[in-house]
């Protein structure tokens, strides 16, 4: 078995693809219609084409307990992924200059530093510096 | 304050509070990063002053959970798919990113990363030429 697929769950996909690939860099690799409103759509990540997809996945849209589940965890505060980057204080600089929200900005966490902010589709991402 | 940031705080508290050993293991990484192409072991890692040997490889697997070695065989792996991807041969790959023989390099490139270099090789030109096609 290989790790090809990760889903993120988006209450709007078109505004999640914008966000994803004009805001966090992304850039879109499949986009299969599958009915009026949904599609199979994903991004990767712009210096590892040929790594893992991120499924921009519209559950919360069409599940009533994915949007329950995905309210919960974003009330608490938690992410519902993370991201490597390489240095989390340039990207925290570079997100909030851009207007993304940050509910924790970089903090190190002993061999780690993390910072959380807000998709604006949901979801908490956290960014994480191996240190 | 929400449920994240205080679990995060609670954590931080109770796994990162030794400063002194995270220094340490954090230096010991910067290390092998900057080093990763030379011929490293316990024992140089422990030399270049951080700290004994076996409390080393103790603290690293606690901070990072993996040994010092682990880690870096996967960093110089990673820097041998990109040498690999720019066309280098594999056996200059093999001894740009550290490791001593090109059997040895081929046999765990196939058991960490699912196919031998030259495979791999072949997989990334096949792939750029078909981008190029279209």
């Amino acid at each position: 078995m290989k790790v090809k697929v990760l889903s993120i769950p988006v209450l709007d996909q078109t505004k999640a693809l914008a966000f994803y690939t004009e805001i966090l860099g992304f850039v879109k690799k499949v986009d299969v219609p599958l009915s009026e409103d949904s599609r199979w759509l994903t991004v990767v990540s712009k210096e590892e084409q040929d790594g893992p997809e991120i499924l921009l996945e519209p559950s919360p849209k069409h599940f009533e307990p994915a949007k329950t589940y995905q309210k919960s965890l974003f009330e608490a505060g938690i992410p519902y992924t993370q991201f490597n980057v390489e240095n989390a204080q340039e990207e925290y600089d570079r997100l909030a200059a851009l207007g993304v929200t940050f509910s924790i900005k970089p903090t190190e966490m002993g061999t780690v530093k993390i910072a959380v902010f807000d998709d604006t589709c949901g979801n908490n991402i956290q960014i994480v510096e191996m240190l | 304050m929400t449920f994240y940031q205080s679990e995060i705080q609670k954590i931080k508290n109770s796994c990162y509070a030794n400063t002194t050993q995270i220094q340490k293991v954090v230096a010991t990484r910067k290390y092998i990063e900057e080093h990763f192409d030379k011929p490293l072991n316990l024992d140089s890692l422990s030399n270049a002053g951080f700290t004994s040997k076996y409390h080393l490889l103790r603290l690293f697997k606690r901070y990072y959970g993996q040994t010092p070695m682990q880690y870096l065989i996967d960093k110089r792996l990673e820097k041998s798919k990109k040498h690999l991807k720019n066309g280098m041969s594999i056996s200059e790959t093999c001894y740009l990113v550290g490791f001593e023989s090109p059997s040895s390099f081929s046999t765990l490139f196939k058991k960490k990363l699912g196919s031998k270099p030259s495979t791999f090789q072949k997989k990334q030109f096949s792939q750029s030429r078909s981008i190029t096609d279209f």
